[in-house]
């Protein structure tokens, strides 16, 4: 699918999570998560990470020098879980009142 | 490959060859880049769109045909100013957990609305366009819905194509 879009003259990028099925099919530009399948942009409710993949996406548009070159980026599953699993207990939770007088 | 896939992290290794063992044929494998087409402005300029593999698609549309013995090789159009809620996935081929309680997971539509509000990049496409993977026949892929989609996207004014698989 990358590769029809580029022939086109638009540059493609793509986060990956199974780095074997990207370096076999070759798409121009790829990010590797080591993130679960279908959860290529992070987890539930962990906005920073969502928005760091599409930005650390977008930005090795301009970085990348080689077809096929793959990116890794330093976040592992394991981290992204548990800040995600933070970030949602603190939605939950009722705002901290200020201390009153 | 190359040589960094023996110390590959992924959570599920050898994914490419269990499924090529099952379905033999049906991965993906080129042994050549296609050229790289060059980023003409700078990211605050970039008209963005996203191409899906998720099956999102608004509600009350066709759902994809998740059951289809060779797969489903059309496309959906996906406005980009919808709101989560107002779309759902029609696919059954990953895990979508995570997508059931924060659909931006996977279909990360509210941080690239926040990302063209904010003016970090220049704006999105109308449409985003979204299909269905596990598709058994990639020649097919590659002559029909591939180029079907970027046609749709080079029509569409995209500067960048963000695409994700799921």
């Amino acid at each position: 699918m990358q590769r029809a879009v580029e022939r086109r003259g638009i540059p493609t990028v793509s986060p990956s999570v199974a780095r074997d099925v990207t370096e076999h099919a070759r798409p121009p530009r790829a990010v590797f998560l080591p993130f679960m399948m279908g959860h290529h942009f992070g987890v539930p409710f962990h906005r920073e990470l969502q928005r760091r993949i599409i930005l650390e996406c977008l930005g090795f548009v301009a970085e990348a020098r080689e077809s096929g070159e793959i990116r890794d980026l330093p976040i592992t599953w394991a981290e992204a879980r548990k800040e995600g699993v933070a970030m949602e207990r603190s939605l939950l939770s009722p705002v901290p009142r200020a201390p009153e007088g | 490959m190359t040589e960094d896939s023996s110390g590959s992290r992924q959570l599920r290794p050898g994914l490419w060859a269990t499924v090529n063992e099952r379905y033999p044929g049906s991965m993906i494998h080129k042994s050549h880049g296609v050229p790289l087409a060059p980023l003409r402005k700078p990211l605050n300029e970039c008209r963005v769109t996203f191409i899906s593999t998720s099956g999102v698609q608004p509600k009350g549309t066709l759902p994809f045909d998740t059951v289809h013995p060779v797969g489903d090789y059309s496309f959906r159009r996906v406005p980009s100013s919808a709101r989560a809620d107002e779309l759902d996935i029609h696919q059954l081929k990953y895990p979508t957990a995570g997508a059931e309680r924060d659909l931006n997971v996977i279909f990360p539509i509210e941080r690239l609305q926040e990302l063209a509000a904010e003016g970090t990049i220049g704006g999105l496409t109308a449409d985003f366009f979204t299909f269905i993977g596990y598709n058994m026949d990639p020649e097919r892929l590659e002559r029909t819905l591939a180029e079907d989609i970027a046609a749709a996207v080079s029509d569409s004014g995209a500067d960048i194509a963000l695409a994700a698989p799921a």
